[in-house]
């Protein structure tokens, strides 16, 4: 009896060694899962615009890029795999064409992750798929707060439970990542910019007059609220004038009334809210046809070849908002050089903007996540990607990291933004562009001194 | 007593058995059909069949509008603010954080979606008692006229709206199978609604100013009345298809106002056949579809792939010439099938259940 | 904000200089409205065409912009012909919309098209006076609004003439009249509606020459012009040279005063406002005939 007992615990003490022997030994498994297949990214774009086109050629740029390279490890398939991009086209990003394919891409191709968005109203509108259906959404253009601060851990943007925009689903929303500037990052700049260094110059001993003249739309209206917040917030003397109009009436039949009356009202200087398409033909209406000789700014989704095209010389002198500068040469960064060659390489006949930059490094935020997640579990991904520690690409941020704000905190990066002064190259016949002021506290990128506009009319 | 006959004949008529069959393989098609988009474009479409019905419905009566968006956008702005604020008020006193789902919560729905057609419908009469006097392109303009002047209005009265944002309405009924079981009903029953009330008096009626107003004056029609009639009940479901938009989209902003929504059931009707009750319906199934299908990833790569070339100036040259096909599509529709599809159906009805005849006569 | 008089009138000139490319492409319109009795709500993709043609022959041949503009009219006139004979006449008599429906699938082909071929992004046509403008007490006005009323005036002088002097011209009336009689005497009807469509399109060009001298366009600049020319021919009476011309210039104030006092959101809506109101006292605009 107790040899058969001693026999069984023997034989027992085997069979679990046996095992314990097999699963300790390191596994070396020379062929790759049977699961194992391309990484799918859904590109949101309106590809009828002249920046849809260049996000979606900064994304093939950089899908190419990372399959040359090898691809993307993934852990769980134990192999190398390829990113592949299904384009999200929505058309012109009007909210009633930005779902339906986002929809298509989420339900019918099951997209791995989504990047893109543009418009901040179709966004607004198609990003409830990804929160729904919990797809990771890196969106590098949409630049309305409310995009990652809708849901309880954005404190449902200021406006409670029970606004408009407000979700309720946090751990929806927590899929939504930010990797571009918003409303607040770049009207801080704009607004500190004319209290630190214009207002000196033009009003010193009052406040400085500043009109602002938006689309009425969630990107205009976004910046308009902005602008007026900090103001407000940081007591700047700077006395606000707002003004706006349908982008689409305003769009046929032009700017001239608005502006108009915007010169009614004697500002020190304007700020356009609208398209790269559009503020050229504002800023060209306002300074040769309504004769309002001012200095006028415009925000960072302008820094677009269609914008320096359609300025041409009228541009000499005025400003631009933004964070990343492809048309500088030589350029404030290596690294956006580099992009620049890369991206005239591969599109001999297009000059890159920075909307497409901000795709770009998403791919690259993509890559290293599923690397470090070592699966497209959405789940981890979403995980991985919150995590994100990498070094700074075409987007400079504060700390020198790609660092999504985490915890209980929506997801938005803190990057650098900068005014930059254009200048007319008449022997070249194009503009160029100069940094001439940067916020303190981060690189200081400043190239040249910021000096009025030739022809400059003080307000009376 | 002369409705309760139509409605009796109505109901054994060939015409009512097969819309019954139509709609019962509809609801379950997705049974068999698992593909969750595919299923989100049904409804979709089923959603646009009752816009487009509602608007030809309209032009039966000899009216013509090109400003029916800004029915579908009352509608649908009406549905979800009052679903929004009925939300509001029940968390609040049932103490929960979200809306609880069940019967209540469809039953909330229904009348939250009658409520979006009858504002719309409350709307269209005053527009309508303003515009009896106009005929044809006048009456067209000035509904687009009133179409912008809307959408200005939810800009001005943003902070009520949210027109600028534009925001997601409540869910009452989730998306899915469920909401398209609620469009398909809706859409079953406001097709039928509108054929009853078409072969009724009332129908008549309109058809006769439809065919000459002048004349259906003369035979003592009061013709106002009537087209007013129509105009209301055009309006009523135009709104509820807005309602079930916002709804089933879960967006509803500004740009439902939009002109190309006002087009649009234009198009379904005279794609399916102007005047007829399957029309609208066909024409939506066929207008979203070809839509659908040109927008597909592969479709669009396989023209990037094969033409890309072509075009040097443009890198992503699938999405332009997917829409171009779609153009030359819709001129050779309307060159070959002036009538709509179901002119096209008909005859291949009767073609098939045509008796064979003698070879003689038809040589002759 | 204080608005002054020299304010008030440089938005009157505004209007006026809006008004003016948008009774252009009325007319053109209009008088394809009058002779065939059918709607081209492609008109306006006919405008973005003209467009970026002058845009193209004036970049490519360095040609004077407006001198590029002749050019660019005779294309698209051509481009009327074709569509004419292709489409329109194919469907003509047979159910009313149908023609909208032919104005659609036209839209889609030409819009996309010029994306094929122009691109996505905007552009603007430099012209010969770019910069410089005419300088009066309290205001200045750019030399291109200017030469942009004065063209639209003479090419309205000339279509008059054309109407009332020539023998085509006069053939064009009667068959807008009763077409049927208008064969019986003799007339080529489809010939008539060939040059009616073919003078249309040229309109439409020369109003989007002097469109993207002024605006930037791409090639989804069509659609609301379109929209906006149809409502100024509803104002003023379907088929009505003079409504067009009194609806145009209507418009185009209505609009730009309702964007200085009310604000830029206002501006469509009270134009098409007081098209609402014109309509609800005189059912068939300013200066229609009675029975369409």
């Amino acid at each position: 009896m107790q040899r058969k007992l001693l026999a069984i615990i023997v034989v027992v003490i085997i069979v679990v060694a046996a095992v314990a022997a097999i699963e300790l030994t390191p596994k070396t498994p020379s062929t790759p899962s049977a699961d194992a297949r391309n990484i799918v990214i859904g590109l949101v774009a309106p590809l009828s615009t002249s920046i849809g086109q260049d996000m979606s050629d900064a994304a093939q740029l950089a899908a190419k890029e990372i399959n040359d390279a090898g691809g993307i490890y993934v852990k769980d398939w134990n192999t190398n795999v390829n990113v592949s991009i299904v384009n999200v086209n929505t058309i012109d990003d009007a909210p009633s064409n930005a779902k339906t394919p986002v929809v298509q891409a989420v339900e019918s191709e099951h997209v791995d992750m989504l990047i893109g968005g543009y418009g901040s109203a179709g966004t607004l509108a198609n990003e409830v798929v990804a929160i729904d259906d919990k797809v990771p959404y890196i969106i590098t253009g949409a630049s309305n707060q409310l995009v990652t601060r809708r849901g309880p851990q954005g404190n449902y943007g200021g406006f409670g439970v029970n606004g408009a925009n407000s979700i309720t689903d946090s751990e929806g929303v927590s899929y939504i990542f930010h990797y571009c500037t918003t409303t607040y990052h770049y009207s801080k700049t704009v607004v500190d910019f004319f209290a630190t260094v214009m207002k000196p110059m033009v009003a010193p001993d009052r406040n400085f007059s500043l009109a602002i003249l938006y689309r009425n739309d969630a990107f205009g209206q976004g910046v308009d609220q902005a602008t007026k917040y900090w103001i407000q917030n940081e007591s700047l003397p700077i006395t606000l004038t707002e003004r706006n109009y349908d982008p689409t009436t305003a769009k046929t039949s032009g700017y001239q009334t608005d502006l108009t009356a915007v010169a009614a009202s004697h500002p020190d200087a304007v700020f356009i809210v609208d398209n790269p398409d559009q503020t050229p033909l504002i800023i060209k209406q306002g300074w040769n046809e309504v004769g309002l000789k001012s200095v006028y700014i415009a925000v960072e989704n302008n820094q677009d070849p269609t914008f320096y095209n359609l300025l041409g010389s009228t541009g000499d002198g005025q400003l631009l908002e933004s964070k990343m500068d492809p048309f500088m040469t030589p350029s404030y960064s290596q690294v956006v050089q580099t992009y620049v060659e890369n991206f005239n390489k591969t599109y001999p006949h297009v000059m890159p903007g920075m909307m497409g930059a901000d795709t770009y490094d998403a791919f690259y935020i993509a890559k290293d996540a599923i690397t470090r997640a070592g699966t497209v579990n959405k789940t981890e991904v979403r995980d991985a990607i919150e995590n994100t520690n990498m070094n700074q690409m075409l987007i400079q941020t504060k700390t020198g990291k790609i660092q999504f704000s985490t915890g209980i905190n929506y997801h938005e990066i803190d990057p650098v933004t900068f005014i930059e002064q254009l200048k007319w190259d008449s022997t070249n016949s194009h503009l160029t562009s100069q940094i001439v002021w940067s916020p303190s506290g981060s690189t200081n990128l400043k190239q040249a001194n910021f000096t009025l506009p030739t022809g400059y009319q003080p307000a009376q | 007593m002369q409705t309760k006959q139509a409605i009796t004949a109505f109901l054994h008529s060939k015409g009512f058995q097969l819309l019954l069959v139509t709609f019962a393989v509809l609801a379950v098609l997705p049974i068999f059909i698992t593909d969750s988009f595919f299923l989100y474009i049904l409804t979709l479409i089923f959603v646009f069949a009752i816009y487009a019905a509602s608007w030809n419905f309209l032009a039966n009566s000899g009216q013509g509008s090109l400003g029916h968006a800004l029915f579908l956008g009352i509608g649908g702005f009406s549905s979800a603010i009052v679903g929004g604020r009925i939300t509001t008020a029940l968390i609040g006193a049932m103490g929960v954080t979200r809306m609880p789902i069940g019967a209540l919560s469809v039953l909330i729905q229904v009348l939250v979606l009658l409520v979006g057609g009858l504002v719309s419908a409350g709307i269209g009469l005053l527009i309508g008692l303003a515009c009896v006097r106009l005929k044809t392109w006048y009456l067209a303009m000035v509904t687009f006229g009133f179409s912008v002047i809307a959408s200005t209005l939810s800009s001005q009265f943003d902070s009520f709206t949210n027109g600028i944002n534009g925001f997601a309405p409540a869910t009452f009924v989730p998306g899915g199978y469920p909401f398209y079981i609620l469009v398909i009903a809706f859409a079953a029953a406001s097709v039928a609604a509108m054929y009853l009330i078409m072969k009724s008096r009332m129908g008549l009626a309109f058809r006769a100013i439809h065919g000459n107003e002048a004349e259906a004056k003369m035979i003592g029609i009061n013709t106002a009345k009537y087209k007013l009639i129509a105009f209301v009940i055009s309006t009523f479901f135009a709104g509820i298809a807005g309602g079930l938009y916002a709804f089933f989209t879960r967006f509803i902003d500004n740009s439902i106002f939009s002109p190309a929504n006002s087009f649009l059931p234009l198009i379904m009707s005279v794609i399916g056949g102007l005047g007829t009750v399957a029309g609208p319906v066909i024409g939506a199934i066929f207008f979203i579809s070809i839509q659908q299908i040109f927008a597909l990833p592969s479709v669009v790569n396989y023209l990037q792939t094969s033409l890309g070339s072509v075009f040097p100036g443009v890198n992503n040259v699938g999405p332009p010439i997917s829409y171009l096909i779609i153009g030359v599509i819709l001129l050779l529709i309307v060159i070959f099938t002036p009538k709509g599809l179901i002119a096209l159906f008909r005859r291949f009805y009767s073609y098939i259940t045509a008796k064979p005849q003698p070879k003689e006569i038809k040589t002759k | 904000m204080d608005i002054t008089a020299p304010t008030i009138i440089l938005t009157l000139v505004w209007g006026v200089a809006i008004g003016c490319i948008y009774i252009l492409l009325a007319t053109g319109l209009n008088i394809i409205f009058g002779v065939m009795k059918l709607v081209n709500f492609a008109h306006g993709q006919l405008l973005m065409i003209g467009a970026f043609l002058t845009w193209s022959i004036s970049v490519s041949l360095g040609l004077n912009a407006y001198a590029a503009i002749v050019v660019s009219m005779v294309v698209v006139a051509a481009l009327g012909v074709a569509v004419e004979r292709l489409t329109f006449r194919r469907v003509l008599g047979t159910d009313k919309l149908n023609e909208i429906f032919v104005s659609l699938g036209l839209i889609y082909i030409f819009e996309n098209a010029a994306m094929l071929l122009w691109g996505t992004g905007s552009k603007q046509i430099t012209s010969p006076f770019y910069g410089s403008s005419l300088s009066l007490p309290g205001i200045s006005i750019t030399y291109d609004r200017i030469v942009a009323v004065f063209v639209v005036i003479a090419a309205l002088v000339a279509f008059g003439l054309l109407l009332k002097k020539t023998k085509i011209g006069l053939a064009m009336q009667a068959t807008s009249q009763v077409s049927s009689a208008a064969m019986l005497m003799g007339i080529n009807v489809e010939k008539i509606y060939m040059f009616t469509f073919a003078l249309g399109a040229a309109l439409a060009a020369l109003a989007g020459g002097l469109y993207g001298v002024i605006f930037s366009f791409d090639f989804q600049v069509g659609a609301m012009p379109t929209i906006i020319a149809f409502a100024i021919i509803i104002l003023g009476g379907l088929g009505s040279i003079k409504g067009a011309i009194v609806g145009g210039l209507l418009y185009g104030i209505a609009e730009q005063l309702a964007t200085l006092f009310l604000g830029g959101i206002w501006g469509s809506a009270v134009a098409f406002a007081l098209l609402i109101v014109v309509l609800i006292i005189k059912p068939t605009g300013l200066f229609g005939q009675k029975g369409e």
